[in-house]
């Protein structure tokens, strides 16, 4: 939520010239967040003996390999699935009456506040083969057997989606709702039909908000832990989870921080990039 | 020098401060089910004689003591662990030596004493079927493993410790013993031909879950799991049929803060009532040479150490020697 409040706030252009209010941000930023990532980067190269070859053992096998890929690709769909419910939801959001545009907005928010474990076991619930939706589906006669439907990839996807979407749907609602109504209203009058309206007044308008959304819903779920390690079977394992095991069940803590420190420079690479060509300051 | 002088100085102040406040004390375990009788029968009993307070916590994470030792800063006194890690995290220099002073060896399963750990309790990997679920049960190892015969989902645990590997290779026909040193290529092939009709279960209370919901209705479980699950009114299934034992370890880590409630605590856990009284309730076997005797004869009919005949046990000074590799091999192998 930080980042969305941060890029509000560089939003308006204001630059205070004094970096003295800053200090006690930083200093609370170095102590427990650069320090502890500086030490992370020492023990994957110092244990077990100093040298790369933790870099060297998780970069040159294809089963680590694929675990970064699968999480790329978990994240990717995640983001995918979760713009395009979002989308809807905060675009119905931005123009509903005032009064139910607020229970809506209280109920997304309620579900962020229940627990993140109650919430992932609600769905292994849901989804597992003698699970409401399989018996439901089979009771209807639409399905002959249950559907695996949890310990996969499509466990993860839906409880990770679910998990996502207010990340998405609340920038965004943000962003439509500061969209001047009278431009829709100027395009239409100008003869645009209403996929014109969309594709090419509101859309456009909008990308800084589904930018903000999906880059967040990514970075998010390519460290995401609790939801793939409960939703998903081990061969479609995600980053998160390969380091826990190094840390916890192999004790290999080069290892582990040598993986944590891969995924973070990629998510600050693409957050680079992200910054560099989807500004929500440049797009206006 | 001056190093060293400061550093024995602060263990004195350390060991001072420790034997003063050393009538707390936290015991850390697995949680569910088990840690909850180890509470009952062990840290509250033994609160009750000595006066010592012991907080729970939990679960056990070998990374956190890793951390804890080498910080020094170590917050757990007594820690329930698995029988190879004991013996690996003593080799290693994570572990205090035990008092046997205080615990008295003599009466204890020798199987699984070093001079770092005690055995906890031990347990079999049993297979475990949900008999509502299906209309057969597989038996032995090589039913479990043969989907042709035995179609559907079946729940192995999920990391890498003595059990599984073991299986495979019981279940591919290697006499149980001649499986040690355990041949791994083997074994992987083996668990290759079952790979993707696996569910993995990571604690005793989802391998449970699992066989309730049917979401697997068989596979390899705890012993005591599938008592507990059986008292709920499931209807389960247990075959003793190469049962295959590893124990859990009490140990102490390096540098913990109330050294000696832990030793007490050790001695109390490990005595025959408090053996007996935890297997009773848990369905698995005490540790304890003595506590045998004080069981009821009906009970103990189903615990490990009666089911002897076919049982095979897991090689724990084999496996701490090559736990690493072996959890390497193996958790690549999973991701596969």
């Amino acid at each position: 939520m930080a980042l969305w409040a941060t890029a509000g706030a560089t939003g308006n252009g204001k630059r205070d010239g004094s970096l003295g209010y800053l200090v006690p941000a930083l200093l609370l930023v170095v102590i427990f967040f650069i320090i502890p990532v500086l030490m992370l980067l020492l023990r994957s190269v110092l244990e077990p003996e100093p040298g790369l070859q933790n870099y060297a053992t998780l970069l040159g096998s294809t089963t680590y390999l694929r675990i970064f890929l699968n999480t790329f690709i978990v994240a990717a769909v995640v983001t995918i699935l979760s713009v395009s419910i979002g989308y809807p939801v905060a675009w119905l959001l931005a123009i509903m009456p005032e009064k139910w545009s607020r229970l809506v907005l209280a109920i997304i928010i309620l579900s962020m506040w229940t627990n993140l474990l109650a919430r992932t076991y609600a769905w292994m619930v849901l989804l597992q083969r003698t699970g409401v939706i399989n018996k439901t589906l089979m009771g209807l006669g639409l399905i002959d057997a249950p559907l695996p439907l949890v310990n996969n990839l499509v466990g993860v996807t839906i409880g990770m989606t679910y998990i996502m979407l207010p990340f998405v749907i609340l920038p965004l609602m943000g962003v439509i709702r500061a969209i001047d109504p009278g431009i829709l209203r100027a395009a239409a009058l100008c003869g645009a039909g209403r996929l014109q309206c969309f594709l090419r007044v509101l859309l456009p308008l909008s990308l800084p908000g589904v930018a903000a959304g999906a880059l967040m819903v990514f970075v998010m779920s390519l460290g995401y832990f609790v939801t793939p390690a409960l939703l998903g079977g081990t061969s479609n394992m995600m980053l998160a989870e390969l380091v826990a095991q190094f840390v916890q069940s192999l004790v290999n803590w080069g290892m582990g921080g040598a993986a944590a420190l891969v995924l973070l420079v990629v998510t600050l690479a693409l957050y680079a990039v992200q910054l560099r060509y989807f500004n929500p300051n440049a797009a206006r | 020098m001056k190093n060293r002088v400061a550093i024995a100085f602060l263990a004195a102040t350390v060991g001072f401060a420790g034997s003063a406040a050393a009538q707390e004390m936290v015991f850390t375990s697995w949680g569910g089910t088990t840690q909850d009788a180890q509470k009952t029968y062990w840290a509250e009993s033994f609160t009750t004689s000595s006066g010592i307070k012991v907080t729970q916590d939990g679960p056990t994470d070998y990374g956190k003591i890793k951390a804890m030792v080498e910080s020094g800063n170590v917050t757990w006194d007594v820690v329930d662990v698995e029988g190879d890690y004991a013996v690996q995290a003593g080799n290693a220099g994570l572990l205090e030596k035990l008092d046997f002073s205080v615990i008295d060896r003599s009466k204890l399963d020798p199987r699984f004493v070093t001079d770092y750990s005690v055995g906890s309790f031990y347990y079999s990997f049993v297979i475990g079927c949900n008999t509502d679920a299906v209309a057969e049960c597989p038996k032995t190892w090589a039913d479990l493993f043969d989907t042709a015969k035995f179609p559907g989902k079946r729940t192995f645990y999920k990391w890498s410790a003595p059990g599984v590997v073991e299986a495979a290779l019981l279940a591919d026909g290697v006499p149980a013993d001649q499986l040690y040193p355990l041949d791994l290529d083997r074994a992987f092939k083996k668990l290759d031909t079952i790979k993707a009709d696996i569910i993995w279960w990571d604690s005793g209370a989802q391998s449970q879950q699992l066989l309730a919901s049917a979401e697997a209705p068989f596979g390899s479980f705890w012993n005591g799991r599938l008592t507990a699950l059986a008292e709920t009114g499931v209807s389960v299934e247990t075959s003793w049929t190469n049962n295959i034992t590893a124990a859990d370890s009490l140990v102490v880590p390096k540098g913990a803060k109330n050294k000696e409630a832990a030793m007490k605590f050790i001695a109390a856990a490990t005595s025959g009532p408090a053996q007996a009284q935890f297997a009773t309730e848990t369905g698995y076997a005490p540790i304890n040479l003595e506590a045998s005797a004080l069981m009821d004869a009906e009970l103990r009919k189903t615990l490990p150490d009666m089911q002897a005949e076919t049982q095979v046990n897991a090689d724990m000074s084999y496996w701490a020697e090559h736990r690493d590799e072996i959890g390497t091999r193996w958790y690549a192998w999973q991701a596969e």
